[in-house]
């Protein structure tokens, strides 16, 4: 029996190395960068954003490796920049258009996250919608999943994803219990897709949070969402939503929810003028998330210089419950290399 | 020549307009050009159209299917496949997008410039949902790839004579 499983074991390893040695390792790097000008409070300002660095590798015929560091301003390290590992996924290919991904992702939870990741070059605005700002999601989510894309006619695809919860690190879970994201999507047309996605999590007292502050309570996470994402010859759409639902053993469930749509028109191939809008609506009594009820427009318009450079003109008007009204002007470019 | 006599015509009718009105006549000249052009232009355009690049679809002889649906072949280019029926993976090899082959490949299987579609393999290289292709600078250079490589499949415009590759049937016509 010992010998059957050894020969067993020493099969699955022989076909992991001679697919990897019949295929050459192709490894490519790219990257994304991109400067902003802005205006707000009447005064001017230059900043730089986010370097990028992306990497992807054929490790062999199932095996594949992407990576993506970022490198931004921190205004907390000595040197006033600090890196960090976005995403380090290993792919295994077991069947058809079937994977398994282990390692640290961007959560499948809605369209943008799954998306556009750090590449502002392929941001259709300049800056991601409120509710990323807001801490609505969890963008990152370190452990394993199993994925599935362009299955039959309506091109469904799904993810199935457990990993360490929030409060967590990438090496280390701060708890027994795991974070569950169930995701999926149908492609019925060309340049539409359809998704929704489930997301769960028990989040200790004392964890830290989104925005590193401790969790005050125990708190049992559902975030339920929907997305909507058409990108034709002429018209974009992108409306997202994301129903949070927070529960805790003292003040019982509390509902926030998050939304955006976004819609451009392109007059020309080049030249897209578009608009976004964004809504932020908590519960009474919300004690996970920063209790800031917000509106939000946007509107701006995006010049393709080609299909690396960017330039971006935004401004944007937003209105919090706490601090009422506020404008800002932006211009970015930004660009792949 | 049947163009040539109905603008006579047209200026003969013109000049009976003339005695009326004299200071018609120019314009009206200049309408008539501005038809004639526009004949010439169509038939321009008819010509290049006859003309435009006809592409063929190869593969390695191992992997994909001899016979596809334009829809098939559309969704494979797009990296929405994978994997062929036998497990062989899929590697797509096009000519650069500044090609003659490569902006016509763009048009009839993209329906993009090959601006869009490097912007396109960009972001779902990004995403990791799928390899980006194997862009090339010449033909011979592409059909050394798709030889070499099992589950290769590539866009060229002649049939290729390459040992190691076939060509695929689309829609039961060799070429599209």
């Amino acid at each position: 029996m010992k010998e059957l499983k050894s020969i067993a074991i020493l099969l699955i390893i022989n076909s992991f190395i001679s697919s990897s040695v019949l295929h050459a390792q192709n490894t490519q790097i790219k990257g994304f960068v991109d400067a902003l000008a802005g205006v707000q409070n009447d005064k001017l300002s230059f900043a730089l954003g986010e370097q990028d660095l992306f990497i992807t590798s054929e490790l062999s015929d199932r095996f594949s490796f992407l990576g993506e560091s970022v490198f931004r301003f921190t205004n907390t390290t000595p040197t006033k920049f600090s890196v960090s590992i976005e995403r380090i996924v290993i792919k295994y290919n077991f069947s058809g258009n079937h994977n398994i991904l282990v390692g640290k992702h961007h959560t499948p939870i809605n369209y943008w996250n799954d998306t556009y990741h750090h590449g502002r070059v392929l941001f259709p605005t300049i800056f991601r919608p409120l509710l990323f700002d807001a801490n609505i999601i969890p963008l990152h989510t370190t452990g394993v999943s199993l994925q599935g894309h362009n299955l039959g006619e309506l091109k469904f695809g799904y993810d199935l994803m457990i990993g360490n919860g929030i409060g967590s690190t990438d090496v280390l879970d701060n708890d027994a219990r795991k974070s569950i994201t169930a995701a999926m999507h149908i492609k019925p047309a060309e340049g539409l897709r359809l998704g929704i996605s489930w997301y769960n999590d028990g989040i200790s007292k004392g964890a830290s949070g989104h925005d590193g502050m401790p969790v005050q309570w125990a708190v049992d996470q559902n975030l339920f969402s929907g997305s909507i994402a058409y990108f034709g010859n002429k018209f974009e759409v992108l409306a997202e939503g994301t129903l949070g639902i927070n529960k805790t053993d003292t003040t019982g469930s509390t509902r926030t929810l998050a939304s955006y749509i976004y819609a451009g028109f392109k007059i020309r191939e080049k030249i897209v003028p578009y608009v976004r809008l964004d809504n932020l609506t908590f519960q009474e009594g919300e004690i996970f998330y920063d209790n800031n009820n917000t509106t939000a427009f946007v509107g701006g318009i995006r010049y393709n210089i080609n299909y690396v450079t960017v330039v971006k003109m935004e401004y944007q008007h937003q209105h919090t419950a706490r601090d009422g009204d506020s404008n800002r002007y932006t211009m970015q470019l930004a660009i792949g290399f | 020549m049947g163009i040539q006599t109905g603008i006579r015509c047209n200026w003969q009718l013109d000049f009976r307009i003339n005695i009326k009105t004299m200071t018609l006549r120019p314009f009206k000249i200049l309408v008539y050009k501005k038809y004639l052009s526009i004949v010439l232009l169509l038939i321009t355009a008819i010509i290049v159209k006859g003309q435009e690049t006809s592409l063929i679809a190869i593969s390695n002889t191992k992997g994909a299917p001899s016979t596809m649906k334009m829809t098939e072949l559309k969704s494979v280019l797009k990296g929405e496949k994978q994997r062929w029926n036998d497990g062989t993976k899929v590697s797509i090899v096009l000519m650069k997008t500044n090609t003659p082959v490569g902006e016509a490949t763009c048009q009839k299987i993209y329906n993009m410039s090959g601006d869009k579609v490097k912007r396109f393999w960009l972001g779902l290289s990004f995403s990791g949902k799928s390899d980006a292709p194997i862009f090339c600078n010449s033909i011979s250079e592409l059909e050394t790839i798709v030889s070499q490589t099992p589950g290769a499949i590539a866009i060229l415009d002649k049939i290729s004579i390459s040992t190691n590759t076939k060509t695929i049937v689309v829609d039961g016509k060799n070429s599209f």
